[in-house]
């Protein structure tokens, strides 16, 4: 589990610096003169700011004396929202999470709101220090270099792998392997899948990868461009099988109320025997407060491929997390130092501290990296093909619309068609 | 002797502040609102005009129109749940409680003054199934029941909705409604009864007559709360599951601060406001031939 | 015999009928005890959740009552949970904004009745007209005056949105209020020498103390309540007021933490509970004149 005496100190943090007398400091709005090194971070999201505070105490204590850095938080699914507001204002903080939907970030950067690091980070001659494969993929979804590539991830399924044997079950390779394991898991009054309902997306990411095992890599590109739409039936039998999953039971009861930690918790504590997940979570996973089945006995599966389908399992779905981006107005003598200093540190103490694979070059060889860790870098370094993810190339609101009636769509109250149609509707 | 009263510059200084206030913060951001009608954009990207743009989008919606049904519906379950629970509770306090229902009627009316948001989380946690099972669905397992998932289906959240404000209001609406019923005259129920007329006849022809303008003006008053509701759906579900439960209200905040769309979030906005005018009129206009017909 | 026996017919009908009249009357009480049954009960299971552990709520049934009593709970939510700040958000903005409604309306509400001028009824229709029109018709504007002006980021516009918007009920209530003082009290103090401003503060307001603080009262639940303007206005987590901290809550702690959760909804409702206790009388007459006359 995430540390709860992370989140408390980065709420203390966020607290720390703000003044009974609110009303009276009335200057507020000026875009540019920032006192702190502000970061506006969703809530679940606890390495980067954990990582920041390493940096600030150690290696970047200079520019944080210049320039404290500050933590405020906001759940993920109020931050798109409270984005908007604080654009509206000019009142972004220095570095803030770029948005649910890289068509938020784009509109941002379209204002003046998001930095171009090809230009900034070869300024300050740091550059070099970006993997080049990070680069490429924010491009990619970003149309430029608009966010910190603070995590490298690749997605797939987790499995505990003692559940496994005890059931004497193989790896699944195929869906058809997948949902005959998970229904020997169910009959054994195991549940099959963990999976947060509330957040939507680890629902959603379930019908993004079978497109893209079944249609191919550029299944979700054919959408943008127009040539196909989600309510065409190859498109729907992906939404079909991922409600199959739903309607046979292999989610929990009441999955749309099922929070992040929940979801995480119940794969921990060995209640559920597979966790569609990305890199992300190896952090909680190498935690051993709150992991009572242990690192060594977890394992990852590529999403399985759907038979005669175009994709196949090689091509990992990866990303760069919900990115953390630089507000563009806020460039200075004192940001940028703090910049130079995160993109030559973050990637070693991110990866020792939190177990956090990062888009940012090591320095030197951190140490003591866990196996499992290391099984996944490894990975990472042997794909050359990746996809996205189901709503990468949505807007803000079809990318809404899709994960909040994740949890209707598995719970059977919206049927396959509905949720493909109503996600369509608010594509553009 | 008028002149004392009518000193100008005194009527200025006791009118004129509150007007330009009002005015100001209430008046001209209403017409403000009305023009960004007309405009596509927002804060960060601009404004465009579009003409009437919004408004055929406004009709075309399929968003809008289900948030528009779940607003009348909503209104309308919860406007005839709370006023009719309400005037049994008046009717209890009046007829068979009497003189000892003052206890009563404070203990039912405090929910009223509960703040919104905390009532949403207290009932989200009643209702809870995961990660653990709230006291309402303990006590249908109780029963032998299953478990309600009432939040994964927009027709059971539907129902916490209604429940949970028609608790929040009942006590306030009986008080109200007690309000309207004491003053009838006692000789007048008394002649009633000597007629002869049984408890029911008495409440069909001589109470619910009497007690009908205030029973009209509590109609109205919940109309118009109800189809504003904002807090209690934001704090309970948030509109979810999908947008099952979203109201005009809440699409209009979405649309206007997540979408970044001020002007179709102004149209939204400008829906609500004659959905409450016509509806408003509406009840009073019916209800008023109702009263010359019986 | 005869003597004898019909006194103790009597008697022995007269118990009939009491009993019967006891008996007649259980199923009212039945629905009483249920009635405060489903308002109390939550409020109770509220309180004693405040006081479970993580691990009691995960573990425990539903209805097991807590195995300590101590105030850890509570201490997370006042520190950690930010809630000390969220109250005095909520304090510096309503307050002022109660104090200068009240004034601002008053004033207005003795111009508009006491006062005689010309254009007066269709000043007091204007304010009526504000009590009709959603607050989502001002939303949009106002965002966009007060980033202009450089008042975000404060809580002035809180404040200020508070006063205008608590403005039209309150000259209402005002007005209907100095309607039932003769006009020659006034007129006659006005004539002294005091002139119309000095009458209105010397005798207009002392006068009207009740109804002043009575209408305060009501808004002042309103104000205190409200989740759609501080929820708009409100752009960083050290101006958020104590619902839209509430409504935050779980978010500041990244997943459920039910206990201090619990406590943080029972700060919110037990301190308007205290209020509620204090004045149950006022508030619930002061609710309901607020909604016949709006």
């Amino acid at each position: 589990m995430a540390s709860p005496g992370t989140i408390f100190r980065a709420a203390t943090l966020a607290v720390a610096g703000t003044t009974v007398f609110a009303l009276t400091a009335c200057t507020g709005g000026g875009g540019a003169e920032h006192s702190e090194f502000s970061l506006l971070i969703n809530t679940e999201n606890n390495e980067i700011p954990s990582v920041l505070t390493t940096l600030s105490e150690g290696v970047c204590s200079d520019q944080n004396n210049a320039l404290p850095l500050e933590v405020e938080t906001v759940p993920q699914t109020n931050l798109d929202q409270q984005l908007q507001l604080l654009a509206g204002q000019g009142d972004l903080p220095v570095l803030y999470s770029a948005g649910n939907a890289p068509a938020l970030t784009e509109e941002l950067a379209d204002s003046g709101h998001v930095m171009d690091f090809e230009e900034s980070l070869t300024d300050l001659g740091v550059i070099d220090r970006v993997e080049p494969a990070a680069i490429s993929t924010i491009e990619n979804l970003y149309g430029g270099f608009h966010v910190l590539p603070f995590e490298y991830n690749i997605e797939g399924i987790w499995y505990n792998k003692a559940l496994f044997e005890e059931h004497d079950l193989a790896v699944p390779e195929t869906w058809d392997e997948l949902v005959a394991a998970a229904q020997t898991f169910s009959d054994a009054g195991v549940l099959p899948f963990s999976a947060s309902g509330e957040q939507g997306w680890p629902i959603t990411r379930f019908i993004g990868n079978y497109l893209y095992r079944d249609l191919g890599p550029d299944a979700m590109e054919r959408i943008e461009s127009g040539e196909a739409e989600l309510d065409d039936p190859e498109y729907v039998r992906a939404a079909q099988a991922v409600a199959d999953l739903g309607e046979a039971g292999f989610f929990e009861e009441g999955v749309g109320s099922i929070d992040m930690d929940t979801s995480t918790h119940q794969f921990l504590t060995g209640d559920a025997a597979m966790f569609y997940m990305g890199s992300w979570a190896l952090s909680d996973f190498n935690n051993e407060e709150g992991n009572d089945i242990g690192a060594e006995n977890i394992g990852f599966m590529p999403f399985p491929e759907v038979e005669g389908g175009e994709g196949n399992s090689d091509q990992l779905a990866a990303n760069v997390g919900l990115p953390v981006t630089m507000n563009a107005q806020a460039l200075n003598e004192d940001t940028g130092s703090w910049m130079s200093c995160i993109v030559e540190n973050y990637g070693t103490t991110g990866l020792e501290q939190e177990n956090r694979i990062s888009g940012f070059t090591l320095g030197e060889e951190p140490e003591g990296v866990p196996q499992l860790t290391q099984d996944v870098q490894e990975l990472v370094t042997d794909t050359d093909e990746t996809v996205l993810w189901f709503e990468a190339l949505f807007s803000t609101e079809a990318t809404d619309t899709s994960q909040s009636n994740a949890a209707p769509l598995v719970t059977g109250s919206l049927t396959p068609e509905e949720f493909m149609t109503f996600v369509q509707a608010d594509l553009f | 002797m008028k002149q004392v009263l009518g000193d100008k510059r005194a009527i200025l200084t006791l009118v004129g502040p509150a007007l330009i206030v009002y005015t100001v913060v209430m008046l001209v951001p209403v017409m403000w609102s009305l023009g960004y009608t007309f405009f596509d954009g927002n804060a960060i990207t601009g404004f465009r005009f579009t003409g009437l743009d919004n408004f055929t989008r406004l009709w075309e919606d399929t968003k809008v129109h289900d948030a528009f049904v779940f607003t009348l519906k909503y209104a309308a379950v919860v406007t005839v749940g709370q006023v009719l629970i309400g005037y049994g509770l008046a009717l209890l306090y009046v007829f068979v409680l009497r003189r000892y229902s003052a206890t009563v009627r404070t203990l039912l009316f405090f929910p009223i003054v509960l703040p919104t948001v905390a009532v949403g989380l207290l009932f989200q946690q009643l209702f809870s199934i995961a990660p653990q099972t709230g006291p309402v669905n303990s006590f249908l397992n109780m029963l032998g029941f299953a478990s309600i998932d009432w939040f994964g289906d927009g027709g059971s959240a539907f129902v916490v909705i209604a429940v949970m404000d028609i608790w929040r209001s009942m006590g306030f609406y009986g008080v109200l409604l007690y309000a309207g019923l004491v003053d009838i005259p006692e000789d007048v129920l008394e002649a009633a009864r000597t007629d002869g007329a049984g408890p029911l006849r008495l409440v069909r022809h001589v109470v619910l007559p009497l007690s009908w303008p205030v029973l009209v003006s509590a109609v109205i008053f919940s109309i118009n709360g109800t189809l504003k509701v904002f807090d209690s759906i934001m704090a309970l579900t948030d509109g979810g599951p999908g947008t099952s439960t979203s109201p005009l209200t809440l699409y209009m905040f979405q649309t206007s601060f997540t979408y970044g769309d001020y002007g179709y979030g102004s149209s939204v906005a400008l829906l609500l406001t004659l959905l409450c005018l016509v509806v408003t009129v509406f009840i009073f206009r019916a209800s008023r031939r109702d009263l010359t017909k019986g | 015999m005869t003597l004898s026996a019909a006194p103790s017919s009597r008697a022995r009908t007269l118990r009939q009928r009491a009993r019967r009249n006891r008996l007649r009357r259980l199923p009212a009480h039945l629905l009483v005890a249920l009635l405060l049954l489903v308002v109390i009960g939550p409020l109770v299971w509220l309180l004693l959740g405040s006081f479970k552990t993580q691990r009691e709520f995960l573990d425990e049934p539903v209805w097991a009552l807590p195995t300590q009593w101590n105030f850890d709970n509570y201490v997370t939510a006042w520190t950690t949970g930010n809630f000390s700040q969220y109250v005095l958000n909520s304090v510096i903005s309503v307050f002022p904004a109660l104090f200068l409604m009240l004034l601002l309306g008053s004033a207005a509400g003795f111009a508009l009745e006491v006062l005689v001028w010309k254009g007066r009824n269709g000043v007091l229709l204007l304010f009526l007209a504000g009590i009709m029109v959603p607050l989502q018709m001002i939303l949009l504007p106002l965002f966009t005056v007060y980033f202009q002006t450089g008042l975000t980021g404060t809580l002035w516009p809180l404040v200020i949105t508070y006063t205008a918007a608590g403005l039209p009920l309150t000259v209402f209530l005002m007005a209907a209020y100095f309607r039932a003082v003769p006009r020659e009290v006034f007129e006659a103090a006005a004539l002294d020498g005091a002139g119309v401003i000095r009458a209105f503060f010397l005798i207009g307001l002392p006068m009207m103390r009740n109804a002043v603080f009575t209408v305060g009262l009501v808004q002042f639940f309103f104000y205190w309540n409200d989740l759609l303007i501080a929820l708009t206005f409100t752009n960083s987590g050290s101006l958020r007021t104590l619902q839209v901290g509430l409504l935050n809550f779980t978010g500041q702690f990244g997943t459920v933490e039910y206990g201090p959760l619990f406590a943080a909804i029972c700060i919110n409702v037990f301190s308007m509970l205290v209020i509620y206790l204090v004045l149950n009388q006022r508030i619930q007459k002061g609710l309901v004149a607020g909604s016949v006359k709006g």
